[in-house]
Formats: structure tokens, C-alpha cells, sequence
């Protein structure tokens, strides 16, 4: 029983990284039909700015988390802008844009920081613990702020025109076009907010796990899992298979060790792919 | 390079002598190359720079010496590397590369992967390899001119486990690494020395690339160790892994037979007070001062400053019984006649100090090299050292 | 003129045979044994590279090349290790064996189109290294395969390095052979399909049993150049067959460029060369990688080979605007 709840407790921590980090890589797809390769780059990137902020410019960790917010939603925004725009709807070019922006990234990283983990570790510390039961206060922080994230990011995708003029883009562009969208700006800025999402992960995850230049290697194959599972384009769909995902990692390596838990996961995406390709609450977003 | 060359010149002085002294036939200067093969870049870029610092310190010693006595040659060292990147493709391809610039004899690598990768294309070519891996298939009776910088965990294992059951008195142990070779081999291992020591062992295994450790803390403690072994787990892995132990609740010690580490785990793990009670295996005895000289040694004879990683003091021996052996067998082709004299070398250096050939009950071919080891301590959260551990011949 | 003989090979086809007919001279052309390290490794590059390019061809982006490499590389092993070496026998093996699962898989995932068959062979080569772990008695889980005995011709050992190369050319030659006659027979269909799939099949074409074919015929090259990487390494170890080698033989077959057989034998070529000659600075071949993949795709869609034609058109018909285009497919999007 005791740890039954345990691994409830950290399916409920891993769920909400997993998500923030889905939402930006299906609000990526959903709008513009990208397929963001270097998403877990702007993990990593969001967790070595966050790093350099506080342990080389001195400041205080939580302006440094959204410095690491800034940097990553500005890169991505230049880069969609500048590059990926050119060839938005190409699937395949857009693909290599982002697996090669990927590639540069994590070796700027190794190149600037070496490859060993730098000492970054979270402010909070403590636990809360309630007999056998124990929480982290940092995982708790991470949990307010990925639910905070979350909230912000649905009421600026349902309740603004912005969000309305996403929406509307990711529907039928053709349509949101001849009403006077302007994917010119708004594709920009779609990418930046979600790689934003991706560095504000990384700036508060890492330091909590670890940074290291390849971090980003794991978050990109748990995003593709995610939004797999929940539907490419579906911002419901990221969060609930976010929490799927969390419960099941954390349910089976608990209880089945870790090479079967992942193989489980692995084996579980790929039968929804095959069975259900959008998702367990997908809608057709895109022809793809 | 001028060096070189004017070292060439004296060598090339030296033989004319001979053959006017009415000596064997006119030689000219020789060179010998000795390879050093590991991960120069990436995570694990340490390694492979240790290695290439001992071959180097090797050479610069012999040079110094005036070269190596090689039957009537008088033959300056010299040392080339490759970057295997940490993969078997990486350290095969790098064979090829060092063997076709004439390298004989290889010091390294390092990884299971890359050995397993090295070895047979290092047989293919007649290279003389001293491969530095914890694999269970480093070297074997079919390798007879693959040597293992030792000792492995069949050697270094029960001493520690002995130390630490007398200072922790432990009885069950929950051991955790990671499910590839560099994890199974010697986790495998060290699980059975401490059921020998009459300590029960769990055997845990984790994919690679795993971020969060929580799941597998939890799974660990399932079984109520009294300690958690790290074995080879990454240093980064292990200093969160400790830290998760300690938010979980775990009060117990933790042991590390299986690399070194030990700053970056505890700066992983949060400080000094958060791994509390820590033995881990040394790859060196490194207080001793005369092991530390070799150091000092390294910046007297190359200028400049040695690589961090302490392994460059135990694979430094083995770089210099190679030349040693070259020199006995009077020759810097035939490798095979290097091997045999390399098994015949005692095992004696001067800075580590004595120590043997071993592995015939483990691998089936006595060509480990067992030098002097250590253990580390940390009792609670203080840095009690690094004591030697001598090891015995079979 | 196609239309007539639609399973004519053009120059690029008889180029890249002609390619690695060549290359078979190499082992006896030198002794020197970083030329012959080299040249096999852009050997093996190539025949994954071509792999890739197949599906390509189809407008499919595959990251699975390095399962089924895995799949033909321990097929061809674990013959070797219970007494088959004759490479007759376990040459085709290693073609076969992935080949066979890839029929069954094909039906399966062949259905998904774009980004989800993306997603579906990325998932694959994951499950794949998890399936190697798990099954150290087959495989040697994490160990890998080591210390199996050399293949052998006819009763003859091919050991050394001179016939380890030879062999390795004989089966990047095959795999072009293969890869011409199967992209020459179908190029119209395969061109069908990579434009719109939808249509193609609405004015009749068997558009699945058409991408059944290429997944399985490169499915089996991979597998063939999985043995190749075992029989150079001696050994066939999970390290070799992971994400990392998906994303490097994706980037030859781009680099090189996806309009032309040459062009995964190009990418191969200049790729495994330069991040030989990177030495001791390997970590930074990713970077390197990664920033000529963003070039390629930014302003030289046909690649190496794309832009080597183009260049080549240029000079000799100016005016001739209309030549059939070197790179089909490399010009247009495909979303």
C-alpha cells in the first residue's frame, strides 16, 4: 500500500513535467503541422541559461527561470521566423530544420559548458513527509508552477483573439488567412511560446535532476510518447496523456523494474499509434 | 617535432656507432608508436584523456632516458591518439586508424562497448592491446594479446565488501545501475562477492537515459536494504539517485563498487551531508604520495598540467610495463614475443608500488595487471580518506 | 522516352553500381589500412543510407533503418555462431530475416502517412535496444555478440583485412544493384505516390502493395549493411544500433541528397570522412551534422549529388530549361 501511494505521488510530479513539455510540442504541431525535433533542446537550453543566470550574472533563481524563458521562446521564435518559415509546409524540410537545430544545439552546449553536470541545484529544499509518505517541497514548486502553466496556457488559447487566431490557423489556415490572420506573426510567435514552455521545464527541472549537454535526448522521446498517446494537436489530449504516461512510469518501474516499464510504455504507444493514429483523444487535426 | 627529430638524429648517431664499432648491421633511427584509444570528447572524454596522459608520461620517461633498448636499436617513443566517442565502431574504426600509422601496441580503451568493439580487430592486425574495461569478457584465453589494466571487480570487490561489513555491519544490500554492459558486468559481480560475504543482494536495473529516479528509490527500498550500492551507475545518475534515497527517507549507508566520481556525486547529491555515510572503490591509492608524484612527474617531463581523472596513475604502469617489455624482448614488431615477456615481467613500479598478475580463475588467462587500489569513506558527512588496498597474486 | 521503358536505368544508376563495383579494386589497390578502415565504414554508411533513400523515394521518413539493421547484423551471426559461415548462405539471410518482419510490420504501420510513420519508427528502433536487453541468452543482451567465427566463401576464410573489405564491397553492390532495379522499375510509382498519395490511388494505383515492396527491400539492405557492421567489427553490440545511427544515416541520405542513388552514396562518402579527420574533436561532428542539414535544406534541396547535377545540366544545355528535373520530389513540398 505504502508504495502504491508512493508511486501515485510521483506519477502525479512526472505527469506534470511531462506535460508542460507536451503542451508546447502539440501546440507545435497543432498550429503550424511541425514536428519539433528540437524541443528537448530547448530543455537543455532552458536549464544551462537558468544555470549560467544564476551561477555567472548572480541573480536570484527565479528571475533566472524566466530569463531561461525568455532566451528559449526568443530563439524559437527568430528561428521559426527566419528559417522554418520558409518551408512551413514542407513536413520533411521542416523536420531537418529542427533535427539540425537540435544537433547544434546540444553540441553548442557540450562545446560552451563541458560535458560533466555543473553544480545547479534547486533553492527550495526540504520534504514534506507523512509517515512513510514523503514529497519533495521542490517537486511541490515544479507542481504549482506546471499547473499554473498549464491554466495560463488554456485560458490564452480559449478565452483571447489570440488564442482564437491560433485556433483558427490550425484549423484551416486557407480560411484564417482570407480573414485576416497573419501567420507571419503568429506562427513566430506559437513557436516561442511553445519553446518558451520547453526552457521554463528545463530552467526548473534540471536542477532538480540533472543537467547535462544530452538532456534533452529523453524529453524529446517522452514528448513524442505524450503526444502520441494524446493526439497530435490536442491540448486536452497532452495533459491527460501526460498524466498517463507519469502514472504508468512511475506504476511500472515500481513495480516491474526498469527495462519492462519502459517497454510497456513503448509497446502501449505504438499499439495506440497503430490502432487509433489520433490519439486516445485526438480529433483530425491535421491530414499530416 | 624539432625534438623529435633531433632525438631521431642522436639515435641515428648512436647506431652509426655501433656499426663502426664492428656492431650488427647498419640500423637507422627507430620510432616506436604507442596508440592511445578512448573517448577524447563527450561525457566520457576524461577516460580516454587519462589514458592518453599515461601513454604519454610513459613515453616522456623513456625519452628522457635517451629511448628504449630495443635488441641493438636505440628507438625513441612517441604517441598517437584516436577518439573512439565511447562506441565499438568508434574504437574498431580507431584500430585501423592508429595500425595504419604503425601503432603496435595500444594502451586503452576503456568502455565494455568500445573493448568489445576493439578486440577483434586489434587480434586481426597482431596489435598488443592493454584494454582497460570491467567487462566479464575483457580478456580470455582466445585474446592472447589483450591485457586488462586491473584489477576488475572480481579482484577489488571482496576487500571492500570485507571493510565495509565491518564498519556497517550491513546485511542486505539493494545493488542499482544501469541495464548495458558497462551496468550488468560489474553490478553482476559485485551482487555475488557480497552474497559471499553472507550479505543479501538485490540486483536492480535501470535504462539508460533515465531522468527521474524516484520510481526506481521506490522500488529499491521495497526490499529494506540496509545499504544501496551505486556499482557503475554515471556519476550524474548516482548523485541523484542518492539525493531520491535521502528524500525518500533512506538513512542507511551507500556503497559504490564500481568507479570513481566521488566530487561530482556529491555535488549532484546536493553536498557532503546529503551521501552522509559512502565507501566507493578507488581506482588508485590516492593519498599515498608517492602515487601523487606521478603527477608532479607528468608536469615536470611534459610542462603541463596532468589530467584530472586518477586514472592515469594506475594505467601510467601499464604504459610503462609495455615498453618494459619491448625492451626484454628485443623487438618493436613482433607483439607476440612482447606478450610473453610482458607475462613474465614482475609487477613492481615505482610509484604504485608492488603488485600482480591475476585473472585465471576469473577470465581464464592470467594477463590482469592487479596493481595497489583503494577505498574511500565518508562518515557522517565527514571525508574520512582513501586507505590502500595491496593485492596478492594467484 | 521513360515512359516507354519504365525500368530503364539512367547514368545515376549505372554511376553508383559502377561506384561500388570499384570500390570491390580497393583492397587490392592498397595496403594502407586507414584507407581501407574508411572505405568500408562509407561502405556501410551507404548501404544504410540507401535504405533510407528507398523510403524516401516514397515520401517516408524512417528512423527504424538501424532495427532492421540489428535484425539482419544478429541473423547473420547467430548463423555464423551454429556452424553457418558460408557467405552465400548468410549474406541473403541477413537480407531475408528483416526483410520477412518487415512484410507483417509493414502492413501495420505502412497505413500511417507523414509525421506518424515519423513517430512509428522512431518508437521502433526504442523497442527494438529494449528487446536486445531484454534477451541476453539470444542476443547477448547488453554484451552484445562477440567471438563469432569469419564467414567463409566456398570453404574458403575471409578473415583478413583484404576480404573483410572485399565482402563489404560485394554487398554495398548488391544493395545498389537492388536499390537501382527497384527504384528504376518503379520510379512512376513511387514518384505517384510521393506526390499524392490519394490520387495515385484514386486512378487505380495499388499504392499499398507498391510501399509494401520498398519497406521490405530496405528493410533487407539495412539488414545487409547490419552484417557488414558486424563482420568489420567482429562483434554485433546494441551501441551500434541505436537513435544515434537513425539520425546519421537520415542525414548522408539528405545531405547526399534524396533525388538521386548517388546521393546517399555521396553523403556517406564526405560524412564518414569528415568526421574521421574531426580526430580527437568528435564530439563536434553532431554540430557539424546538424548545420549542414539545416544548409542542405535551406538551399540545396537536392543535396550534393542535386546540386552536382544541376551544375552539370547548367554547363552543358543552358538553354535547355526543361530537362526532366535530376532531383524529383527535392523541389516541392510534401505536406
Amino acid at each position: 500500500m505504502h508504495e502504491f501511494l508512493t508511486a501515485g505521488i510521483i506519477g502525479i510530479s512526472l505527469g506534470a513535467q511531462y506535460a508542460l513539455l507536451a503542451l508546447g510540442f502539440t501546440l507545435i504541431f497543432g498550429i503550424l503541422g511541425v514536428i519539433n525535433f528540437a524541443h528537448g533542446g530547448f530543455y537543455a537550453l532552458g536549464g544551462y541559461v537558468a544555470y549560467a543566470a544564476v551561477s555567472q550574472a548572480g541573480l536570484p533563481f527565479p528571475l533566472a527561470v524566466l530569463v531561461a524563458v525568455v532566451a528559449t521562446a526568443a530563439l524559437g521564435a527568430l528561428y521559426e521566423r527566419f528559417l522554418i518559415e520558409r518551408l512551413v509546409d514542407d513536413h520533411l524540410a521542416t523536420m531537418m530544420l529542427t533535427l539540425g537545430l537540435y544537433l547544434v544545439i546540444s553540441t553548442s552546449l557540450l562545446a560552451v559548458f563541458g560535458p560533466q553536470s555543473p553544480e545547479f541545484s534547486f533553492p527550495v529544499k526540504g520534504t514534506l513527509r507523512a509517515g512513510t509518505l514523503y514529497l519533495p517541497l521542490e517537486n511541490l514548486v515544479v507542481l504549482a508552477v506546471c499547473a499554473a502553466a498549464i491554466g495560463g496556457l488554456w485560458l490564452l488559447i480559449y478565452r483571447t483573439d489570440f488564442g482564437r487566431a491560433l485556433r483558427a490557423l490550425a484549423d484551416d489556415r486557407r480560411v484564417a488567412m482570407t480573414q485576416g490572420m497573419r501567420p507571419g506573426l503568429l506562427f513566430p510567435l506559437a513557436f516561442g511560446l511553445a519553446t518558451g514552455l520547453a526552457g521554463l521545464t528545463g530552467a526548473l527541472v534540471t536542477p532538480i535532476l540533472a543537467l547535462s549537454p544530452s538532456a534533452g535526448d529523453p524529453v524529446l522521446v517522452t514528448s513524442f510518447l505524450t503526444v502520441i498517446l494524446g493526439g497530435l494537436g490536442s491540448i486536452a489530449g497532452a495533459v491527460v496523456a501526460a498524466l498517463i504516461v507519469g502514472f504508468v512510469e512511475a506504476y511500472a518501474s515500481v513495480y516491474l523494474g526498469g527495462s519492462t516499464g519502459a517497454l510497456i510504455l513503448f509497446v502501449t504507444v505504438l499499439v495506440i499509434l497503430l490502432a487509433r493514429p489520433t490519439g486516445l483523444f485526438g480529433r483530425e487535426i491535421r491530414g499530416a | 617535432m624539432p625534438g623529435i627529430a633531433k632525438r631521431s638524429l642522436a639515435a641515428s648517431a648512436f647506431a652509426l656507432g655501433l656499426v663502426l664499432a664492428g656492431g650488427a648491421a647498419a640500423q637507422t633511427a627507430c620510432e616506436i608508436k604507442l596508440g592511445a584509444l578512448g573517448p577524447m570528447s563527450g561525457p566520457a572524454a576524461q577516460w580516454g584523456l587519462a589514458m592518453l596522459g599515461a601513454a604519454e608520461l610513459a613515453a616522456a620517461e623513456a625519452n628522457a632516458r635517451g629511448g628504449l633498448q630495443v635488441g641493438s636499436q636505440r628507438c625513441s617513443v612517441s604517441v598517437l591518439s584516436y577518439d573512439t566517442r565511447y562506441t565499438a565502431e568508434g574504437a574498431a574504426a580507431g584500430v585501423n586508424n592508429l595500425a595504419s600509422q604503425g601503432v603496435r601496441f595500444i594502451i586503452g580503451p576503456v568502455g565494455s562497448p568500445e573493448v568489445t568493439g576493439a578486440k577483434p580487430v586489434a587480434t586481426r592486425h597482431r596489435l598488443l592491446m592493454f584494454a582497460n574495461s570491467y567487462a566479464k569478457n575483457a580478456i580470455g584465453p582466445q585474446w592472447p594479446l589483450v591485457f586488462h589494466l586491473g584489477p576488475g571487480p572480481s579482484e577489488w570487490a571482496p576487500p571492500i565488501v570485507r571493510l565495509a561489513k565491518e564498519q556497517f555491519g550491513m546485511r542486505s544490500v539493494a545493488i542499482v545501475a544501469p541495464n548495458d554492459q558497462g551496468g550488468t558486468d560489474i553490478a553482476s559481480v559485485d551482487a555475488e562477492v557480497y552474497r559471499r560475504h553472507g550479505i543479501a543482494a538485490t540486483e536492480e536495473y535501470y535504462q539508460r537515459g533515465t531522468t527521474n529516479f524516484a520510481p526506481i528509490v521506490t522500488r529499491l527500498l521495497a526490499s529494506r536494504p540496509d545499504v544501496v550500492d551505486t556499482a557503475s551507475s554515471p556519476p550524474g545518475d548516482a548523485g541523484l539517485i542518492i539525493r531520491q534515497l535521502r528524500q525518500a527517507g533512506f538513512t542507511g549507508p551507500i556503497g559504490r563498487l564500481g568507479g570513481p566520481g566521488t566530487e561530482e556525486i556529491i555535488r549532484v547529491a546536493g553536498g557532503i551531508d546529503v551521501v552522509r555515510n559512502f565507501y566507493w572503490y578507488e581506482v588508485a591509492p590516492t593519498e599515498d604520495p608517492r602515487v601523487r608524484a606521478i603527477s608532479d612527474e607528468y608536469r615536470r617531463l611534459l610542462n603541463r598540467e596532468p589530467p584530472e581523472n586518477t586514472n592515469m596513475w594506475l594505467w601510467v604502469v601499464g604504459a610503462r610495463m609495455t615498453l618494459r617489455a619491448i625492451e626484454r624482448a628485443g623487438t618493436a614488431t613482433d607483439t607476440g614475443r612482447v606478450a610473453a615477456a610482458l607475462r613474465e615481467l614482475p609487477v613492481e613500479d615505482p610509484n604504485l608500488g608492488r603488485g600482480a598478475w591475476t585473472g585465471q580463475s576469473f577470465f581464464g588467462i592470467n594477463q590482469e595487471l592487479s596493481l595497489p587500489f583503494g577505498m574511500g569513506m565518508i562518515l557522517d558527512g565527514r571525508m574520512v580518506g582513501v586507505r590502500r588496498i595491496d593485492v596478492s597474486p594467484q | 522516352m521513360e515512359a516507354r521503358s519504365p525500368s530503364r536505368w539512367g547514368a545515376q544508376e549505372w554511376a553508383a553500381v559502377a561506384i561500388f563495383a570499384a570500390a570491390l579494386a580497393v583492397p587490392w589497390a592498397t595496403d594502407d589500412l586507414l584507407v581501407h578502415s574508411i572505405v568500408n565504414r562509407v561502405l556501410i554508411g551507404a548501404m544504410a543510407a540507401l535504405s533510407v533513400f528507398i523510403m524516401l523515394r516514397m515520401d517516408l521518413l524512417s528512423f527504424a533503418t538501424p532495427a532492421f539493421m540489428a535484425l539482419g547484423g544478429y541473423a547473420a551471426v547467430l548463423l555464423a555462431m551454429n556452424g553457418v559461415t558460408e557467405v552465400l548462405l548468410i549474406v541473403p539471410a541477413s537480407f531475408l530475416v528483416p526483410a520477412l518482419v518487415a512484410l507483417p510490420l509493414g502492413a501495420l504501420v505502412l497505413r500511417l502517412r507523414g509525421v506518424y510513420f515519423v513517430l512509428v519508427t522512431f518508437v521502433l528502433t526504442e523497442i527494438l535496444q529494449l528487446v536486445l536487453f531484454m534477451t541476453p541468452r539470444l542476443t547477448g543482451g547488453a554484451d552484445g555478440l562477440a567471438g563469432f567465427p569469419a564467414p567463409t566463401l566456398l570453404g574458403t576464410e575471409l578473415s583478413d583485412a583484404r576480404s573483410v573489405l572485399a565482402l563489404a564491397a560485394a554487398m554495398a553492390l548488391l544493395a545498389a544493384a537492388v536499390t537501382a532495379a527497384l527504384t528504376a522499375h518503379f520510379r512512376q510509382h513511387f514518384a505517384a505516390i510521393e506526390e499524392n498519395e490519394v490520387l495515385a490511388e484514386s486512378l487505380g494505383l495499388v499504392v499499398w502493395r507498391y510501399k509494401a515492396m520498398g519497406f521490405v527491400v530496405a528493410a533487407g539492405i539495412a539488414g545487409m549493411a547490419g552484417f557488414s557492421l558486424g563482420n568489420m567489427l567482429l562483434t554485433v553490440h546494441p551501441t551500434s544500433f541505436g537513435a544515434q545511427q537513425a539520425v546519421d544515416t537520415i542525414v548522408y541520405a539528405i545531405v547526399g541528397g534524396r533525388g538521386s542513388i548517388l546521393g546517399p552514396v555521396a553523403g556517406a562518402a564526405l560524412l564518414v570522412t569528415a568526421s574521421d579527420f574531426l580526430g580527437n574533436q568528435g564530439q563536434y561532428a553532431p554540430g557539424l551534422f546538424g548545420l549542414l542539414l539545416i544548409l542542405v535544406t535551406l538551399v540545396a534541396r537536392g543535396g550534393i549529388a542535386g546540386a552536382v547535377a544541376a551544375l552539370a545540366r547548367r554547363r552543358r544545355a543552358p538553354r535547355v530549361a526543361a530537362a526532366p528535373a535530376a532531383a524529383p520530389g527535392a523541389a516541392r513540398g510534401g505536406a
